[in-house]
C-alpha cells in the first residue's frame, strides 16, 4: 500500500500541496484529478520520491521512502512521466530495454521476450527498429510506458506488490489506445499491482478507477469511489464550473462516451 | 585450403552479416557494436604502428625491434633508435591518450547535458583549463610555489584541471534547472566564458617574456609536437584513470538521457552520477589541456558518427569512441607532421579544418533533434 499522510511540498519557497492524506492500495486503481495547479503532478512527483515533502510522510509497502535508496525505490514502482524527449538517436528497443536494467528481471534469457510482451501491450509491436525520434508523441508515449512496464513487469514479487506512477497516461493518445492503456493498468490491478495515475478526462476516469482522489489549490477536496466523488456539487466546488453529472445532451448534440467501445 | 572450406567459410560470414542486418532491423546493435569495437582496435594498432614508421627522417622500425631484442649492431641502430623510441613512440603514445581523453570527455559531457553538441572545447572547459595552464606557465614559481612543491611535474596538469573544473561547475550552474539544461545557455555561456579566458590570457601576454610567449601560442593552437615521456608521465596517470571510471557511467549515462527525473525513477543515484562525471570530464580534458594544447573538435565528431552506426547506448559507445578518438589524433598528427614536411602544423589546424565543416554539417542535418 502507498500510504501518504499530511504531505505538504513547497516549490521554490512556495508551498503548492499543503496536507495531502491519501491511500493507494495494491489491486486498485487510484486516480488523481483537478484542475490545472491543483497540485496533481507534485503530489505524484513527491509520492514517486523526486520531490521531496517540506512535512509529512510517505509510505510504500510500509517502509519509509526517505530511508530508501534510488534503486530501492525503481524496484518497487515505475514511473511514466508526461513527455520524455531524447536528442540522441535511440531506437525504440533500445529505449525499452533501459527500463530492464532498472528493473529486477535479473535473467538474460528472459530479456527479449519481456521486451516484446512490453511492445505488445501498448500496441507497438514491430515498431521495435523505429528510431524514437521519429515516431509521434502518442507513440513515444507509449514507448516509455512499454519502457516502465520493462522495469515493472511483475506485479507482485516475492508477495509484495509493485506500483505504477502514470502522470496523464493517455493525455496525447487516440481513443481506441486510451481505452488500451487504461485497460493495461486494469489488468496490472487485476494481478495485484497498484496503479496511481493522474488523469484529465473524467469519462475514463469514472469507467475504470476503483478510487478518485480530486484535487484543488493544493488540497483534497474529495476522495472515493467514482461514484461518490462525481457529483453536481464536488463537480462546481472544485472545477468553478456548473455541470450536471449523468445528464444527456438534447437528442440532436452528438456525443461519445468510452463506456460504449466493444473491447 | 580445400575449397569446400572456404566456401563454408564465406557462407558463415554471408550468414553474420544477414544476422547482424536483420537485429539492426529490429533495432538491435549490440553485436554490431562488439563487431565496430574489435574492427576499431585492429584498426588503431595498425595506425600507432604506422606512425611510429613514417616521418620526415627515415628509421627502420626492423633495425630498432633488433636492438630491442638485443642482436643488431649497437652502433648502427642508434639514429633510429632515437628517432622511433624518443620521438615518434612518444608522440604516438601521446596522440592515443590524448585522443582518446578528448573523445570520451566529449561522450560524458553529451551524456551529462543530454546534448550532443556538448563539447568540452565548444562550451569552455578547455579554455578554462588552458587559462589554469598557462596562469602557472606566467606567473610560474612565484606564484604557486606550494603547487609545485606538492605536485612536481603533475603541477600542470593540476592547474588545468582546477580550470578545467571551475568551468565545467559554473556551466553546469548557469545551464542547467530542475534537471532541464538549455543547450542555447550552454553554447553562449561557453562564448563568454572563452573570451573571459581569452581576455586574461591577453593580460598575462603582458607580462610573459620571449619563451613563455611562444609557450602560450602553442596553447591556442595545440600540438603534440612537444611530446616525451615526461609529459606522457605526467598526463597518462590523470588520463588513464578518467577513463577507467567511465564504464560504470555507462547504465546511468544511458538512463540520464531520458532526463535527470526519468533516470532517478530507473535507480540512478542521479546527483553522485554528476559529481564523478564532471570530475572525470574535467581531469581528463585538464590532463590533455596540459599537455597538448587546445585541440578542438575530436570530441563532437568522434562520438557524433560512432552514434550514426552503433547507437548512443553508452556502454559502446565509450570504449568505441576512446579507440577512434585515439586514431583519429595519431592520424591528424601524422598529417600535421609530414604535409609541410621538414616544417609541421600545429595539430590544432588540421582537426579544426576536418572538424569545423563537419560540425556545421551535424547543425544542418539534425537541428531539430538538438533543441536548438
Amino acid at each position: 500500500m502507498i500510504n501518504v499522510s499530511n504531505l505538504s511540498v513547497r516549490l521554490g519557497g512556495r508551498p503548492v500541496i499543503h496536507g495531502v492524506f491519501l491511500e493507494a492500495l495494491p489491486g486498485a486503481l487510484t486516480a488523481i484529478v483537478g484542475p490545472n495547479g491543483s497540485g496533481k503532478t507534485t503530489t505524484l512527483k513527491a509520492i514517486s520520491g523526486e520531490l521531496s515533502p517540506s512535512s509529512g510522510a510517505i509510505r510504500i509497502n510500509g517502509r519509509d521512502l526517505s530511508g530508501l535508496k534510488p534503486w530501492e525505490l525503481a524496484l518497487m514502482r515505475g514511473v511514466l512521466p508526461q513527455s520524455t524527449v531524447i536528442s540522441f538517436p535511440f531506437t525504440v528497443r533500445e529505449v525499452v530495454r533501459l527500463g530492464l536494467a532498472a528493473g529486477a528481471n535479473a535473467d538474460p534469457a528472459a530479456h527479449d521476450r519481456v521486451t516484446a510482451e512490453a511492445l505488445e501491450a501498448v500496441d507497438l509491436a514491430g515498431f521495435a527498429g523505429r528510431f524514437y525520434q521519429e515516431l509521434s508523441g502518442g507513440e513515444q508515449q507509449r514507448v516509455q510506458l512499454a519502457r516502465v512496464l520493462c522495469q515493472i513487469s511483475d506485479p507482485v514479487i516475492d508477495g509484495e506488490p509493485r506500483y505504477l506512477l502514470l502522470d496523464e497516461p493517455v493525455s496525447s493518445l487516440d481513443i481506441r489506445h486510451q481505452l488500451g492503456i487504461m485497460q493495461l493498468a486494469r489488468k496490472f490491478c487485476e494481478r495485484g499491482g497498484g496503479v496511481v495515475a493522474v488523469m484529465h478526462d473524467l469519462n475514463l476516469t469514472a469507467m475504470f478507477a476503483d478510487h478518485m482522489v480530486m484535487m484543488k489549490a493544493g488540497k483534497v477536496r474529495a476522495n472515493g469511489a467514482p461514484r461518490e466523488v462525481l457529483t453536481d456539487e464536488t463537480m462546481e466546488a472544485v472545477f468553478g464550473c456548473r455541470m450536471q453529472v449523468g445528464v444527456a445532451p438534447s437528442p440532436h448534440v452528438p456525443f461519445v462516451l468510452p463506456q460504449t467501445a466493444s473491447l | 585450403m580445400p575449397r569446400s572450406e572456404a566456401v563454408d567459410r564465406g557462407m558463415r560470414l554471408t550468414a553474420f552479416a544477414a544476422d547482424i542486418r536483420n537485429e539492426w532491423r529490429a533495432g538491435n546493435r549490440s553485436r554490431l557494436a562488439r563487431l565496430v569495437i574489435v574492427v576499431l582496435i585492429a584498426v588503431a594498432v595498425a595506425t600507432f604502428v604506422g606512425s611510429i614508421m613514417t616521418g620526415a627522417a627515415d628509421a627502420s622500425l626492423a633495425n630498432v625491434w633488433r636492438w630491442l631484442v638485443g642482436g643488431a649492431d649497437q652502433g648502427l641502430s642508434i639514429r633510429d633508435r632515437i628517432i622511433i623510441l624518443d620521438i615518434r613512440l612518444p608522440r604516438a603514445v601521446l596522440g592515443l591518450l590524448v585522443g582518446a581523453s578528448l573523445a570520451v570527455s566529449g561522450v560524458v559531457m553529451q551524456g551529462l547535458f543530454r546534448n550532443p553538441l556538448a563539447d568540452p572545447g565548444l562550451v569552455g572547459v578547455s579554455s578554462g583549463a588552458s587559462l589554469g595552464a598557462v596562469l602557472l606557465i606566467v606567473l610560474g614559481t612565484a606564484a604557486f610555489g606550494p603547487l609545485f612543491a606538492l605536485f612536481g611535474f603533475y603541477a600542470l596538469p593540476v592547474a588545468a584541471f582546477v580550470g578545467g573544473l571551475v568551468t565545467t561547475l559554473l556551466l553546469y550552474r548557469i545551464a542547467t534547472r530542475g534537471g532541464q539544461t538549455s543547450i542555447a545557455t550552454l553554447l553562449l555561456a561557453g562564448i563568454a566564458l572563452g573570451a573571459l579566458t581569452g581576455a586574461i590570457t591577453g593580460i598575462l601576454v603582458f607580462r610573459a617574456d620571449d619563451k613563455q610567449l611562444r609557450d602560450l601560442t602553442f596553447w591556442g593552437l595545440g600540438s603534440l609536437a612537444g611530446a616525451n615521456w615526461t609529459k606522457i608521465l605526467a598526463a597518462a596517470p590523470i588520463i588513464l584513470a578518467s577513463l577507467a571510471v567511465t564504464p560504470f557511467l555507462a547504465r546511468g549515462l544511458n538512463a540520464i538521457t531520458l532526463g535527470e527525473a526519468v533516470a532517478f525513477h530507473m535507480g540512478i543515484p542521479v546527483q553522485r552520477l554528476k559529481n564523478i562525471a564532471i570530475v572525470s570530464v574535467a581531469a581528463a580534458t585538464g590532463a590533455s589541456v596540459a599537455v597538448s594544447g587546445g585541440i578542438g573538435f575530436v570530441g563532437i565528431v568522434v562520438p557524433h558518427l560512432l552514434r550514426l552506426v552503433i547507437g548512443p547506448d553508452h556502454r559502446y559507445l565509450l570504449p568505441a569512441s576512446a579507440l577512434l578518438g585515439g586514431t583519429l589524433l595519431i592520424l591528424a598528427d601524422m598529417i600535421a607532421r609530414t604535409i609541410v614536411s621538414p616544417a609541421e602544423l600545429p595539430i590544432g589546424i588540421v582537426t579544426a579544418f576536418i572538424g569545423a565543416p563537419f560540425f556545421l554539417w551535424i547543425l544542418l542535418r539534425g537541428r531539430s533533434n538538438m533543441g536548438l
